[in-house]
């Protein structure tokens, strides 16, 4: 119940963010209308950061504490992730058509950085889709989360560098709109938004956990009932005579 | 296409992306909520294992 | 110190048999080393006969020659312990992972050596590369990247050579991991190669140097785990 009134304040807040941001701020002086795309963008980068950071964290734990509501965390930070991170190129794409006059902007360190953690994690979720064993699973997907959590930061300095060391030209980078002398609304709209998404986010971090917690339980069961066929049918090849219609379970429950 | 237009199609995206998967989401929610309800409750009548001693 | 050199000799006696297999199996290293060059090869005519852009985009070309075999080459030193059950007896014998990983990493950056050794005089030779003035750099440069790809790459392999798909699931992990990797490498050999004008030869060396810090300690740490799954 309480999920649900964070879920529904959340898209409450969402649409309200979404008015203020489009109908109340007026347009900025440089880039006009163009700039009101920066306060969904820069708020789902933002998302995205802390879902791959709780992702990172809940790998680490699983490590160490081997409880698997860790790794259904991760698993949740990491889908979400790549949500807000596909979001948030397709925003930064869409602002930087007007603004710069292309789509991809080679030089701005964050996009190019943007690109590649939703690779990484585009690969993380797969990695989980292909084992099975939730155990292992779960290892494979923590070291694998903590391998593209290190990695992050070196990209991200690596990609600075390349511009930085090869002057490229200087762009109005998203910098500017955190900028102290931006005006007041600005900022408040990029706050609201931002607030709004973390009220989204919550919400949907604890509905995938649910999901993936549920989803487990019928998997275990799929995989006990396996057993117990198995079970029951030896036995009945025991005391009855075999090939009887009573080993069909197991096939029957078997993919 | 006009800035408006670039905005526009900016927050439909993400906006309609969300809901999108709000939406999926709750969907996936629900079917495994009802199948693990009734796993349950064939576990209940099914009857019990031979040999449990586990 | 007793401690240490303990853990030296594992990861050298495990480095040595890694690199028997590959010298006695001699046939598979050398098609990887084939594969490469012949992915250089094909940038050629991928690229056109101007002399001029292949000269200049030879770095990257080399770059991506060697992360492509390396690939190839990190999966083969753990598909062979995974085909005999190797890989289960490794991970009874009672020594320290991180010096198993050590060990791994260690055959590894052999094997990517030999394959830059290799390849940076075909690039040399196909589109007309003054390496000789600028072969201390560019050893460099070959080392910090060959210890950075094993140390990755024998985390992934790892950790993929019991999975179905490993084929696909290796080079999807592993190129976005390797990226800043790629640049640095790429970067480097290009400062290299033109005399360092804009004094940057020495930054890309640090952040490759970096880059094989840390992933050297995450997979030293992680080995284990993924040895007891």
């Amino acid at each position: 119940m309480r999920t649900r009134l964070l879920g529904i304040g959340g898209v409450l807040a969402v649409i309200g963010a979404a008015f203020f941001g489009l109908f109340v701020v007026p347009a900025d002086l440089n880039q006009g209308d163009a700039q009101r795309i920066m306060y969904v963008h820069v708020a789902s980068a933002w998302i995205a950061y802390m879902s791959f950071g709780v992702t990172a964290l809940a790998g680490i734990a699983y490590l160490w504490l081997r409880d698997l509501r860790l790794d259904a965390v991760a698993l949740a930070g990491a889908e979400v992730g790549v949500l807000f991170t596909a979001f948030t190129i397709w925003g930064g794409m869409m602002w930087g058509r007007p603004v710069w006059g292309v789509y991809w902007q080679w030089e701005d360190p964050r996009l190019t950085t943007t690109a590649l953690l939703l690779a990484l994690y585009l690969g993380y979720l797969l990695l989980r889709r292909l084992s099975e064993d939730p155990a292992r699973r779960a290892t494979r997907a923590a070291i694998v989360g903590l391998i593209a959590a290190v990695d992050i930061p070196i990209v991200h300095f690596s990609v600075i560098w390349w511009r930085g060391l090869h002057q490229g030209p200087t762009i109005g980078s998203p910098d500017k709109l955190l900028h102290p002398s931006a005006p007041l609304q600005f900022v408040a709209a990029l706050l609201l938004m931002l607030g709004a998404f973390t009220l989204v986010w919550g919400y949907l971090m604890i509905r995938r956990y649910q999901l993936a917690r549920i989803e487990w339980q019928i998997e275990e069961h799929g995989r006990v009932g396996r057993i117990s066929a198995a079970r029951r049918a030896s036995l009945a090849a025991h005391t009855a005579p075999a090939g009887t219609s009573q080993a069909a379970p197991v096939q029957e429950s078997t993919p | 296409m006009s800035d408006v237009g670039f905005v526009l199609a900016g927050y439909g995206v993400i906006l309609g992306g969300l809901a999108m998967y709000v939406l999926t989401l709750l969907r996936r929610l629900r079917t495994a909520r009802e199948r693990s309800l009734r796993i349950r409750k064939e576990a209940d009548a099914a009857p019990p294992l031979p040999d449990s001693g586990r | 110190m007793s401690q240490l050199a303990r853990h030296a000799t594992v990861a050298l006696a495990i480095a040595r048999k890694d690199a028997l297999a590959e010298l006695r199996g001699r046939h598979a290293s050398g098609s990887t080393l084939f594969f490469a060059a012949l992915v250089l090869l094909l940038f050629g005519f991928a690229l056109g006969p101007d002399s001029r852009r292949l000269t200049d985009a030879a770095p990257g070309l080399l770059w991506l020659a060697i992360v492509f075999g390396g690939l190839l080459t990190v999966a083969r030193l753990h598909q062979l312990e995974a085909e005999d059950g190797a890989f289960e007896q490794l991970a009874l014998y009672p020594v320290d992972r991180r010096a198993l990983f050590a060990g791994k990493a260690l055959a590894a950056s052999g094997a990517m050596l030999v394959l830059g050794g290799v390849l940076l005089p075909v690039v040399a030779i196909l589109y007309a590369l003054p390496i000789a003035a600028a072969w201390l750099a560019l050893a460099v440069t070959v080392v910090l990247g060959a210890i950075g790809f094993a140390a990755v790459g024998t985390a992934y392999a790892a950790l993929t050579v019991r999975m179905r798909a490993r084929e696909v699931m290796l080079p999807l992990l592993m190129l976005p991991i390797v990226a800043p990797l790629l640049l640095a490498a790429v970067k480097a050999t290009t400062a290299a190669l033109t005399g360092d004008p804009f004094g940057e030869l020495g930054s890309w060396l640090q952040l490759l140097a970096g880059f094989d810090v840390v992933m050297l300690v995450v997979g030293a740490g992680t080995y284990g785990f993924l040895l007891e799954e």
